[in-house]
């Protein structure tokens, strides 16, 4: 008899505990990315009132805005720079970290800190170390005889400056899932590689790399996620009168600029919704890919 | 091993969660400023919240605020924001309908906050109370603070001026007269050449195209030129008098007068005076952080600003004290404007040494307060002054023409060029306000 009540039953309290995260979602990102898109439509008054509704008119201003397409530019930039990087910094150091050996845990720990840090706290030590005046990397280089670098307001530079952060505080979080999926990874197939003669170079290219690319295809998705939407070290590191802005202001920080110190929300409601198509197609691209790559045993 | 694996997936979920949430602010669009800015309205425990941006006022403010809480009962809970993200606070806040009880206003956003009726009418409050004396304050930050049908919406503040700080060390070391009232800005000019030293260790002066009110406002005034029309329809970026005083600036740049572009972008002004790499400044009567600077106490003092044919203008402003029209608990928040725009309030403010006040005579306090400076300066300065120029959108204006100005500052482009640049884009968003 209670088969079908014994389903039903399941089913409401699957539905009771699925709720909360369903909510969360809803509220905090389904409801607003409707919200933003229905925005962009619109020429936004001070304080949400007095909204025009205007069509296409924000997106047809986007499209003849060249600092719309640098900031764009510089978001790919970055995201090229900050992506790789981090991933094959982060997955060698998993694989040394995987090994039996003395302060592992501690290694680890230090690895994970910058993910504790608040990013805003993050950028602005990284804001003194590199500043050209008074910075500590400066500094060095003058003790050691060579000339300062302007870190942050050189239009060639700063962008590295600022990847070089985004590297910095991601490495560990990727290390971790890394970390996760060497576990994942039987010891016989090295015992097997050791008996064939296979040196740690080979077995790491030969047996971990292919073996870990689920992981791989994981961290490298949601950090091109990630990297498209940085924001916050840009804002914390470059100034608005920084001559180096123009090539470091990504969409979001463009975004943030129109819809909160501008209070031009119907125009930044278009950028975000550009940056929102744009990382959709770029994670459509990623998960067709991955039939290539990516080794699910 | 398997404890260490639970405890790292344990870790990834509270991350991932985490990641999540940023992930939702940055492509919701919208509700995440909120969540930084944060000061909600009282919550029904006849705790008024107040918000200001300056934490060098904080100490001396909330010594006046014990004063107002010991006579009325009434507690007050000062929040800080920094002047970047204040805005931005204030703005969600509006929006949302969860504005501080009482806060500070600027002229800079006062007719955005007014034109949407969002800010306490205190007309009637003012008509009927004893104590709040409107003609006892400067008429135009009065006006400043006046909504279109004449209806007062905030109480003055405080008045600010500008002068000259100088590095009496490096005057003393290139045996160069301080500065005085008989200094011409070309008087100025010769001197920050004298004062900078060629292996780039000391530089005469700093002007930061970010810094307007406190710098090149005061030239283009001092020339003759504007910066807004009185009508607030048109831009005076363009006009001859403003271009050519902004071109005294390029000269400034030109003689290797001022540091680096690049330093002076990542650097703030206050921070290269206060590690004696430029030797003149200007400053506005708001940065006390100077007048407790254990270096500047040595070596600085201050005096008026240079003159240009007999025009000695500082650009003069006034934060209002302003309350939310939707507050929860609007009686006491009046009850705090009235008691913040008394004569006694505004004189313990001006002794405290917060800042001077706008109440007609009881700034006295702010010149004695300092034993070190000639604070005096700033008074004087008061002789001739002209309000920070603003418009409905403000900022956007402003923002506009700080980015447009790094380009002649770094010398990509010329200031004439600049300047008509910004007087076109600024005409545009002004045809938008209207």
């Amino acid at each position: 008899m209670s088969g079908k009540k014994q389903g039903k039953k399941e089913l409401f309290w699957g539905w009771v505990f699925f709720a909360p995260t369903l909510a969360g979602l809803l509220i905090l990102n389904i409801i607003p990315i409707f919200q933003t898109i229905y925005k962009s439509f619109f020429q936004t008054g001070a304080f949400g009132r007095g909204d025009r509704f205007v069509g296409f008119a924000n997106y047809a201003k986007m499209f003849s805005d060249s600092q719309v397409w640098q900031s764009l530019l510089n978001t790919f930039v970055y995201a090229i720079i900050e992506v790789p990087i981090s991933i094959i910094i982060s997955l060698v150091l998993a694989a040394l970290l995987n090994r039996k050996m003395k302060g592992r845990s501690v290694y680890r720990t230090i690895y994970f800190l910058p993910m504790v840090a608040a990013p805003a706290a993050v950028a602005m030590v990284w804001r003194w170390l590199y500043n050209s005046e008074f910075g500590l990397l400066n500094h060095m280089l003058k003790s050691i005889g060579l000339g300062s670098v302007n870190w942050i307001s050189d239009p060639n530079i700063a962008l590295i400056s600022v990847a070089i952060v985004g590297i910095w505080s991601v490495i560990g979080y990727n290390m971790v899932l890394f970390l996760a999926g060497l576990q994942e990874i039987p010891g016989d197939y090295y015992e097997a590689a050791d008996i064939d003669g296979a040196g740690p170079v080979r077995q790491f290219l030969s047996i971990t790399i292919p073996l870990i690319s689920p992981t791989m295809f994981f961290v490298t998705t949601t950090r091109v996620i990630a990297a498209m939407q940085v924001f916050d070290v840009i804002y914390m590191m470059i100034d608005r009168s920084n001559p180096a802005i123009p090539r470091t202001q990504s969409l979001v920080y463009l975004f943030y600029k129109y819809s909160f110190i501008e209070s031009n929300q119907g125009y930044g409601s278009a950028i975000v919704v550009l940056l929102l198509l744009i990382i959709m197609v770029l994670t459509v691209i990623q998960n067709k890919m991955q039939k290539k790559w990516v080794n699910y045993n | 091993m398997n404890k260490w694996k639970r405890v790292a997936a344990l870790a990834l979920a509270g991350v991932t969660a985490l990641g999540m949430t940023a992930c939702g602010g940055n492509t919701g669009g919208g509700s995440d400023a909120a969540a930084d800015g944060g000061a909600g309205s009282s919550d029904g425990t006849g705790e008024l919240t107040v918000a200001i941006w300056d934490t060098y006022q904080e100490p001396g403010l909330k010594t006046i605020m014990e004063g107002f809480t010991e006579q009325t009962g009434i507690q007050v809970k000062l929040q800080v924001t920094p002047w970047d993200q204040y805005w931005t606070m204030m703005e969600a806040g509006a929006t949302g309908g969860t504005l501080p009880d009482v806060f500070w206003m600027h002229s800079n956003q006062v007719a955005k906050y007014a034109e949407y009726d969002l800010l306490l009418d205190l007309s009637d409050k003012i008509a009927a109370s004893e104590v709040t004396q409107m003609d006892k304050f400067p008429q135009e930050l009065v006006e400043l603070y006046q909504n279109k049908d004449g209806k007062q919406v905030a109480i003055p503040k405080d008045v600010d001026t500008v002068a000259l700080w100088y590095n009496k060390t490096a005057f003393d070391e290139a045996s160069l007269s301080y500065p005085d009232e008989t200094w011409t800005w070309d008087t100025f000019r010769e001197a920050a050449k004298t004062l900078t030293k060629e292996d780039g260790s000391q530089y005469g002066t700093v002007l930061n195209p970010k810094s307007n009110q406190e710098t090149y406002y005061n030239l283009i005034y001092d020339w003759g030129g504007t910066i807004i029309s009185d009508d607030k329809k048109t831009s005076g970026w363009d006009d001859p008098k403003t271009i050519e005083a902004m071109e005294y600036i390029e000269d400034l740049i030109a003689d290797g007068s001022m540091p680096p572009y690049t330093t002076i972008a990542e650097n703030e002004a206050l921070a290269l005076f206060e590690s004696g790499k430029v030797a003149m400044c200007m400053f506005g009567s708001w940065q006390s952080d100077l007048l407790s600077n254990e270096y500047v106490k040595e070596n600085c003092d201050v005096a008026v600003l240079p003159a240009k044919d007999g025009n000695r203008i500082s650009i003069y402003n006034g934060l209002g004290w302003a309350a939310a029209a939707e507050g929860s608990n609007t009686e006491a928040a009046w009850k705090l404007l009235e008691y913040l725009g008394s004569e006694e309030a505004q004189k313990q403010q001006a002794d405290l040494g917060v800042t001077m006040s706008a109440y007609e005579g009881t700034s006295g306090g702010f010149v004695e307060k300092s034993e070190n400076f000639n604070l005096q300066a700033y008074v004087d300065m008061m002789e001739q002054t002209v309000i920070r120029p603003y418009s409905t959108d403000t900022v956007v204006g402003e923002n506009m023409s700080q980015e447009k100005l790094v380009n002649a500052w770094n010398g990509t482009s010329s200031m004439a060029d600049v300047c008509k640049e910004i007087a076109a884009g600024m005409n545009e968003s002004l045809q938008n306000e209207q």
